[in-house]
């Protein structure tokens, strides 16, 4: 009987090639736009910020504007829709477990209502206010984030057991009510609504190192945390009993999850507005490449979700140049068309 | 006696005020293989759940290999316990191979991953189920029973000491039943796996199990071994259900057939009869049944049920219709078996006759040793009773007499006997 079968062949197969392809695309993505950089230049640029092989690269050949340009602009950027990708792939990895539904995506109990509320609340009532160089609609949005899933968390939580179908109604429904409020609010400030809407369909124009350097250590520390309980999303797949029955804490274990990937969704919204498609649709394909296993499918979903999200933002800042057109509406066409050939070319039903 | 390994006292469990397990006592031996049996709500299932630590909130105490399952934690449960339900299934497609290996949950670290001991015991699951070369196929692409069977060497894999078997075969074909029983008849004779099941199918229970509990209403009923646990008398007062226990002819093992009184039944709405069966009021009217061949049984359970005051003669030792009358517990003429019947077992047949209101002819075949049995139908007819026959027309086929028996059959029709062309007319003709 062949042992190797067994082993877990997925980093080989699938996790190093995922890698290289989010490399090249960092690289492209990085000599990109309005400026004209070439790909060996990028690549010189970036490897001379990295410790090990900078040694290796005459700094002084390099064109300082574009190392600028490279360093200050285009990086922080990039980097930060490889984090909020990974984050957004690895929430609706998440959720779908839970949830043993391959339709449920990050926002699903009440994240993206909450950061939207939170937004608005943020742009147009405390604007201006900064913490730690993070703009107000950013902290807000975490907010309104966090504070909508814990209240969904507890409505359905009142019969002892957190039950699926509560969850998601109270999410559906909580969701409607602080949309009207946002709507409401927005009446009286009709003035602002074009920055509300801007912000709402998703973007990453303000990245910054700074707004890299807190989100990127949250969203690992959480990622790595949540990583410890793939074995468990396996089982709860089988139905909660059967979980319960083969040794799983399921209640307390979809709690830890379900809080995780609430923050985990609520810090990529905070920073990027309602990117919607990549939490979707990332772990439903990487699921069709890797298998169910989510061993292999949360790793193989992050970086997949990085590269979607990377190529979905350099789409966005380069095709109408100078014009940017909002990555949620660039993650929305790519997606829609691709999820339904999925649903029409697969043969079983998906749920 | 053996080691305990679960004891249960005093369990008690409510859903949503609901009281599903009231003061339940209970236990179980290293090596055995005991039945649940009891109706739906009797609280199998719920005591399965608490055993296995899927419902929690429990009074009483469980005390598993010596341990307060409350003290336990899921995975300790987990590996005292593995639990055989019936397949669903999962959310995602997984192989067969990741279903097994999810059984050694509760044997692999939070931070670990599986290792060789892992991996050898769920092939050692997955070998004992056969399922070891589908191993690499996706589980929905499985048929019923081969998912069924992945469902065990889950829980094979698992390598707990006590099985739950929570029905695992109930909607399986009879082939895959028996192969899956046969499977736990073998882990628990060879490998000393202590198994409880629950079951739907008493007659399976009862060929596969050491001894059986019956629920009702949350408590223990009866408990012991089979024979002294699945009585006609159990089943009626847990099942509220009336049934024929009997041995299987082909093992010897206690066998019960239900009576399925639908035609009594549907008889009885139609004639209004609600009598107690078997009582006798001087309403009611007394049927006697001429036996013969297992022919009489079914007119018998039948008239008993929409309570007739019914006997039954003349019949041999042995034959089906003897047995009837005795679990009915109904006034019956014997004789010897394989003996003509005699004067003095004819005459006791007349005496029944005489007291009877109707005399009812099944479709008994008639030699020269039960001859007499057709004469006194005659008889019956020229004392003025009435005769009902079921059905005339095949009796030429019933007839190893020669045509002597033919000869009276055709005067009883002359005479004014009444024909019923089925059993379920019987009833409207009296």
């Amino acid at each position: 009987m062949n042992k190797e079968v067994f082993k877990s062949r997925h980093i080989s197969k699938y996790i190093i090639p995922l890698v290289v392809i989010l490399v090249i695309f960092i690289i492209i993505a990085a000599s990109v736009g309005s400026a004209k950089v070439t790909i060996k230049e990028t690549g010189l640029i970036i490897a001379s910020f990295i410790p090990g092989i900078n040694y290796l690269i005459d700094e002084a050949s390099l064109n300082q504007q574009n190392v600028k340009i490279i360093s200050q602009i285009r990086l922080p950027r990039i980097l930060i829709s490889v984090f909020v990708g990974i984050a957004l792939a690895c929430a609706g990895v998440i959720f779908q477990g839970i949830f043993r539904n391959p339709m449920a995506d990050p926002y699903i109990i009440g994240v993206s209502a909450g950061a939207s509320l939170g937004a608005t609340v943020g742009l147009i009532i405390v604007s201006g206010v900064k913490l730690l160089s993070i703009s107000s609609a950013s902290i807000f949005a975490f907010a309104g984030a966090i504070g909508v899933t814990f209240l969904v968390y507890n409505i359905s939580r009142i019969r002892a057991k957190i039950s699926v179908v509560t969850l998601l109604l109270a999410g559906v429904a909580l969701s409607s009510l602080i949309s009207a409020i946002n709507s409401f609010i927005l009446i009286f400030r009709s003035q602002d609504m074009a920055k509300v809407i801007f912000w709402l369909m998703g973007g990453l124009t303000s990245a910054s190192w700074q707004q890299f350097y807190i989100i990127a250590p949250v969203i690992t520390v959480l990622l790595v945390f949540a990583g410890f309980f793939l074995k468990d999303l396996n089982l709860i797949s089988l139905g909660d009993e059967r979980a319960s029955q083969l040794g799983v804490e399921t209640e307390k274990v979809k709690k830890i999850l379900l809080v995780l990937a609430s923050l985990i969704a609520a810090a990529a919204v905070s920073v990027s507005g309602i990117i919607g498609f990549v939490g979707l649709i990332t772990p439903h394909i990487m699921r069709l490449i890797v298998g169910p296993d989510h061993k292999a499918l949360y790793p193989a979903s992050a970086i997949a979700g990085a590269i979607v999200l990377l190529f979905s933002d350099t789409l966005a800042r380069t095709v109408l140049q100078p014009r940017e057109i909002p990555v949620g509406i660039i993650t929305s066409i790519i997606g829609v068309p691709f999820f339904i050939y999925l649903l029409l070319r697969s043969k079983k039903e998906v749920f | 006696m053996g080691e305990i390994i679960l004891k249960i006292n005093g369990l008690g469990f409510s859903y949503d005020g609901n009281r599903v397990l009231n003061g339940l006592d209970l236990e179980i031996e290293k090596g055995s293989f005991v039945s649940v049996l009891g109706p739906n709500g009797s609280g199998k299932s719920t005591l399965i759940n608490l055993l296995s630590k899927v419902l929690k909130g429990h009074e009483g105490s469980i005390k598993l290999f010596g341990r307060d399952i409350k003290k336990l934690s899921s995975r300790d449960t987990a590996g005292f316990v593995a639990v055989v339900p019936q397949y669903s299934n999962p959310g995602f497609d997984f192989t067969v191979r990741e279903m097994v290996l999810m059984g050694r949950y509760a044997h692999i670290l939070r931070f670990g991953s599986e290792k060789k001991p892992d991996i050898a015991a769920a092939e050692n699951a997955m070998d004992k189920t056969k399922v070891l070369e589908f191993a690499n196929k996706k589980f929905h692409e499985l048929s019923g029973g081969e998912k069924q069977r992945v469902v065990i060497a889950q829980a094979l894999a698992q390598d707990a000491p006590l099985i739950l078997l929570d029905e695992p075969t109930s909607h399986l074909d009879i082939n895959f039943q028996i192969e899956i029983m046969d499977l736990f008849f073998r882990l628990n004779r060879d490998e000393k796996k202590t198994v409880i099941g629950v079951f739907h199918d008493i007659n399976l229970a009862a060929n596969y199990s050491k001894s059986a509990v019956f629920l009702k209403q949350g408590r223990v009923f009866a408990q012991g071994d089979i024979k002294s646990v699945i009585t006609r008398e159990n089943i009626k007062s847990v099942f509220k259900s009336e049934v024929f226990v009997s041995k299987n002819p082909f093992t010897g093992k206690t066998y019960i057939s239900p009576m399925f009184l639908n035609e009594a039944a549907a008889a009885r709405d139609i004639l209004g009869s609600v009598k107690t069966p078997g009582t006798f009021t001087s309403q009611v009217k007394r049927v006697h049944v001429i036996g013969g061949g297992g022919e009489a049984s079914p007119v018998l359970t039948m008239l008993y049920n929409l309570g007739f005051f019914v006997s039954c003669g003349v019949v041999n030792n042995f034959d089906t219709d003897l047995d009837t009358a005795e679990v009915l517990q109904i006034p019956y003429v014997s004789e010897a078996p394989f003996s003509p019947i005699s004067l003095h077992s004819q005459n006791s047949n007349l005496d029944f006759i005489r007291g009877s209101d109707v005399v009812v002819l099944p479709e008994v075949a008639f030699g020269h040793g039960n001859f007499s049995n057709l004469v006194s139908v005659k008889e019956a007819l020229e004392m003025g009773k009435k005769v009902i026959l079921l059905n005339s027309k095949n009796f030429k086929t019933r007839d190893y007499t020669g045509g002597k028996a033919a000869r009276v059959y055709e005067k009883l029709l002359e005479k004014g006997a009444i024909v019923a062309d089925n059993i379920s007319e019987i009833p409207h003709l009296l």
